[in-house]
């Protein structure tokens, strides 16, 4: 059995569904990233397997069906990241990752001095140390993605659902952004599913990639697997006509390349 | 440690301890200061007289001016924060034109202030239940949702008033439902209070209580959901108790403008942030506005002013000059 399987999940926001049986698995450790033109129902999938969205089909976590389980119950088992959080108060970005303990908090307690040092080291973690009395609204666009991100792991669950968690951040922090969620995940029994906008990204660190065109899963890649025409085939049905390479860092690390070919 | 979610800052404590401080003079002088001017040594004395005014007009008064105005200052934090909006007050749902009505109907068929008041709070809950009912007909309990339940109710609420007012009789009835729906602390007397204070301390401190469920609804919908909170419930309950506690002030009082709004942006302005001793803060600063309108509305003029006058009057100010002075100091 998957750690993670979703079968045939339906989803839109009005009679007209946006995402079509769509039907995957994700073991444990793993972070799988989602790819897809703009419209093609990445943020609704995700919205889908954390309830959020009402859909059709089944989400299982480890035997466990999401749908079945109380908000609570839920929260504590799956995290979502939005593409940009609602939080429009003035609020310390300590207090803002201290929601994500939440789940484990009866309706009247409050967090205990362990989930405030849990909640330092979370910070710490994604690189805002020293700013945890910041107001969160005077936060850049990207530390407050590095916040939000402080919050779900925090949290703690077995799932992680990301919706774009780099479209705010620079170059650097988007690739510590990436390696801190994978060093996560490889912690415990947990895994994840990220939406990306950069396919260089995704590439390099995903263990497998989904492409979604027009609501409907249209193939997989496994990166570290495929040989790169196939990829480069799969991935010009959503970007076009594009070449793949594999090239070295100075280092002598080995990362896939993507550049955009023929017009544009 | 530095503070965190439920624990004040120490400049919010300073801040808290000087309202509380200004609160207790001004309740001090709204005993004394009136029409009728008492001083301690007269009371001391034993002078009946003194002794009676000060039982039957200022002790209730003072006490409604103090907790209505806490009441008020503390529900209008929350009811900010719930729909995530700086201009949300008991309005927005209902309670104030359900509240007019109500004790518009009171007055036209009922007897006594005590019925007026009874009548006034029957009221204010029903156009709130109706407003959360057709509220609760959408499942998914939007914020937009509740919005426009309000404002349905709003509008049946002033169409039963003016409904009503045509069929008063202008010389008396009429006049009493604009003196109403103006707004007084005076004729409260000490008998009829209990039962409103009561449900107010007990309301006030369930909102207390949960403060940090009223933090998490400030978060967009489904990001709260995720974060463990049955929103739509939680929000159903918190906007209840809210409303429980504007609704057995206005009751007593009228309508009173002006400190559901203005006492959470001063106390915002003043700690910036939303912790549980901002929504102190803000109660502190609504009992001191409304003590404070409350003594020049008595004691300004020949005759007894509305206390909504000088709530604007006083608060106006005091926001500008704290808007001005954030800009100044970002």
């Amino acid at each position: 059995m998957s750690f993670f399987s979703a079968q045939g999940i339906s989803a839109g926001y009005g009679a007209d569904d946006i995402i079509k049986d769509i039907s995957f698995s994700v073991e444990a450790g793993q972070l799988t990233g989602i790819l897809g033109a703009n419209g093609s129902g990445k943020t609704t999938l995700l919205k889908a397997i954390c309830g959020i969205l009402p859909h059709s089909g089944s989400c299982t976590l480890k035997g466990e069906g999401l749908e079945e389980l109380s908000p609570k119950k839920l929260a504590r088992r799956c995290s979502y990241i939005p593409q940009r959080s609602g939080i429009s108060i003035d609020i310390s970005a300590l207090d803002v990752v201290l929601m994500g303990f939440n789940p484990r908090l009866g309706l009247l307690e409050s967090p205990d001095s362990a989930m405030i040092s849990a909640a330092r080291q979370a910070l710490t973690r994604v690189g805002l140390t020293g700013m945890e009395n910041t107001n969160y609204l005077h936060l850049s666009e990207g530390q407050k993605q590095l916040c939000i991100l402080a919050r779900t792991l925090a949290a703690d669950s077995s799932l992680l659902l990301l919706d774009e968690p780099e479209s705010a951040l620079d170059f650097r922090l988007r690739h510590r952004m990436l390696h801190t969620i994978r060093s996560w995940l490889a912690e415990a029994d947990r895994c994840g599913i990220v939406t990306l906008h950069d396919p260089s990204l995704a590439l390099n660190f995903c263990d497998r990639l989904l492409l979604l065109s027009g609501g409907v899963l249209t193939g997989c890649i496994r990166p570290g697997e495929d040989d790169l025409d196939k990829m480069e085939a799969m991935l010009e049905t959503i970007y076009g006509e594009l070449s793949l390479l594999r090239c070295k860092n100075r280092s002598g690390q080995e990362q896939l390349v993507m550049l955009k070919e023929g017009r544009i | 440690m530095k503070p965190s979610m439920a624990l004040p800052t120490a400049k919010t404590k300073a801040l808290c301890g000087a309202g509380a401080v200004l609160l207790t003079v001004l309740a001090a002088a709204s005993l004394f200061v009136g029409k009728y001017p008492l001083s301690a040594e007269k009371l001391l004395a034993g002078d009946e007289l003194q002794r009676r005014v000060f039982w039957t007009l200022r002790c209730s008064r003072t006490i409604v001016g103090v907790v209505g105005g806490f009441a008020l200052g503390a529900a209008g934090f929350i009811y900010q924060t719930v729909f995530r909006n700086p201009l949300a007050s008991p309005d927005i749902i209902g309670v104030s034109s359900g509240a007019s009505a109500g004790a518009a109907a009171g007055i036209l068929f009922l007897s006594g202030a005590a019925a007026v008041t009874a009548s006034a709070f029957a009221g204010a809950l029903l156009a709130v239940v109706l407003a959360l009912t057709l509220s609760g007909l959408d499942q998914r309990g939007r914020n937009s949702t509740i919005v426009l339940a309000g404002i349905a109710v709003h509008s049946l609420a002033q169409t039963a008033l003016m409904c009503l007012k045509l069929t008063a009789d202008p010389e008396r009835q009429l006049a009493s439902i604009e003196y109403w729906i103006m707004g007084s602390l005076n004729g409260i007397s000490l008998h009829s209070i209990g039962g409103n204070l009561v449900l107010c301390a007990v309301c006030l401190t369930a909102l207390f209580l949960l403060h940090r469920q009223v933090i998490l609804l400030c978060a967009e919908e489904g990001e709260a959901r995720m974060l463990g909170v049955d929103v739509g419930r939680l929000r159903l309950v918190i906007l209840l108790i809210a409303t429980l506690v504007v609704s057995s002030v206005v009751s007593l009082s009228g309508l009173i403008s002006f400190v559901g709004l203005l006492a959470p942006h001063g106390a915002r302005l003043l700690t910036r942030d939303n912790r549980v001793g901002t929504m102190l803060l803000s109660g502190l600063l609504g009992g001191c506005l409304l003590c404070g309108a409350d003594i020049l509305a008595r004691s300004i003029a020949a005759t007894e002013l509305p206390v909504s006058i000088f709530t604007s009057l006083l608060g106006a100010p005091f926001l500008i000059f704290l808007i001005v002075k954030g800009r100044k100091c970002p």
